[in-house]
């Protein structure tokens, strides 16, 4: 199972995207300035919009799924019931999962942002995929449910996960670190060793390797071991 | 000062609450009241019962620039120059003029290079900085900025900080999950089930909260 991006480019006026590169099996984190292009590579990868040029080969990928950025572009219920049912999943169950217990008739519209975020996010990781793609999963999320969906992907194994963030402070254990820097995507490779040459990394992760403490992976716990190491 | 009094409004429930000029960061969990209290504050919504005042006066009565945490939901026009030209516009300051301070305006920002891109084909974070420029550029006393950092990078939310400053707004208050951010402002409120449970500088309310998810990681890491 892989994604293979063979000199694919997307270009509007003066801004161009170049990528190429194999998405293997595993958690990819990418991370880029703020209009550096990394939903329109999000979107590309899940097959909603065409490269310019180029080609995007997806391998024995038979499910995939995407989560936007903005969690209200995936409404299309008119209450929290028939929001969870439109992903085929039991309300009663999903709604539980997220405290969202007794507001089975409440519309999705007037959740908090946060909230609704954790609703989708809940829907989205109810089933799996051979691909996942993630953009900016953690936005709007309270840092006690960063930590929980961070847990929850660490404990996904199988099939190709992408997460598109800018966060700086919680992550689930990561494999592969991608960047957009200078209009192409780079590979940085195979954590830990692709931490230093990660120029997007959080302030936290590059204080650590300045100290010579690199970190094993990203997650809190890999992040204190490093602190504490003397 | 804003001087909040038995407010009550949906969940929300505060006592007593004093605000200082200055950056203030409303922290705590996903539906804990943040926004609700956020929108009385900039008079977007009325509260049920109590009262707020800043500097002695009612939040409807007060210059305010206001960017929602949904970035689609700012956005009245189609290119970014006509969204941050309309504060001016509807406040009838002359073509000209109008003209000058968005130009001006768009550079402080450092968003000129968007300043004809139409806002609906941006990306999140470039929405909520022309959000935010159109909230600044009429010099707001008050800002109130419900989660915008969640859309920006790390270097920007730091240089968006400094430029905030420079507004010459006399009160900012914003909600953030950010707490790398919320340890940069001069106060925090944090707020659980409509109430505030703590209130104070950022090291007098992080240090009630340093066994829990939302202690600042590079705290946590001595760094």
């Amino acid at each position: 199972m892989r994604i293979v991006l063979d000199d694919v480019r997307i270009s509007r006026e003066e801004w161009s995207l170049s990528a190429r590169g194999i998405f293997t099996e595993g958690t990819h984190l990418v991370s880029g300035d703020i209009g550096s292009g990394k939903t329109t590579l999000s979107l590309m990868l899940a097959g909603l919009l065409k490269p310019s040029s180029g080609t995007i080969g997806r391998e024995e990928i038979v499910s995939r799924m995407i989560s936007f950025q903005f969690p209200e572009h995936h409404v299309t219920g008119s209450t929290l019931r028939e929001e969870c049912a439109s992903w085929g999943i039991d309300p009663d169950t999903v709604l539980a999962s997220v405290n969202l217990t007794g507001k089975e008739d409440f519309p999705p519209l007037k959740l908090s942002r946060g909230e609704l975020k954790r609703l989708h996010l809940a829907c989205v990781m109810a089933k799996q995929y051979d691909l996942l793609i993630l953009d900016e999963p953690f936005s709007s999320l309270d840092c006690r449910e960063k930590e929980r969906i961070c847990n929850d992907l660490s404990l996904c194994t199988q099939g190709i996960t992408i997460i598109f963030t800018h966060e700086q402070m919680q992550f689930p254990r990561v494999d592969f670190i991608w960047e957009i820097t200078g209009g192409s995507l780079c590979s940085r490779g195979r954590l830990p060793d692709a931490l230093p040459a990660w120029e997007h990394a959080p302030a936290v992760i590059k204080k650590l390797i300045r100290r010579g403490n690199l970190p094993e992976n990203l997650t809190q716990k890999d992040l204190m071991e490093a602190a504490c190491r003397t | 000062m804003i001087t909040i009094r038995d407010l009550r409004c949906g969940l929300l429930d505060i006592g007593s609450l004093d605000i200082e000029p200055g950056i203030t960061s409303i922290i705590g969990p996903n539906g804990s009241g943040k926004t609700t209290l956020l929108k009385l504050l900039a008079g977007i919504t009325i509260p049920e019962s109590g009262e707020i005042l800043v500097d002695d006066r009612s939040p409807r009565n007060v210059e305010t620039g206001w960017v929602n945490e949904f970035p689609d939901r700012n956005i009245l026009f189609d290119t970014v120059a006509d969204e941050v030209a309309s504060p001016l516009r509807f406040r009838r300051i002359p073509c000209n003029e109008t003209s000058r301070r968005v130009t001006s305006h768009l550079e402080f920002m450092h968003v000129t290079h968007l300043s004809t891109r139409s806002i609906r084909e941006l990306s999140g974070g470039e929405k909520i900085l022309v959000a935010i420029a159109a909230a600044a550029i009429h010099h707001p006393d008050l800002l109130v900025l419900d989660e915008c950092d969640s859309h920006l990078n790390e270097s920007r939310a730091q240089e968006t900080d400094q430029l905030l400053k420079e507004t010459g707004a006399r009160y900012i208050i914003r909600c953030t999950q950010q707490m790398e951010s919320a340890a940069r402002s001069d106060r925090l409120i944090y707020l659980e089930q409509g109430r505030v449970i703590h209130n104070g500088s950022p090291p007098e309310v992080f240090s009630s909260l340093a066994s829990s998810a939302f202690y600042p990681l590079s705290w946590r890491c001595g760094l």
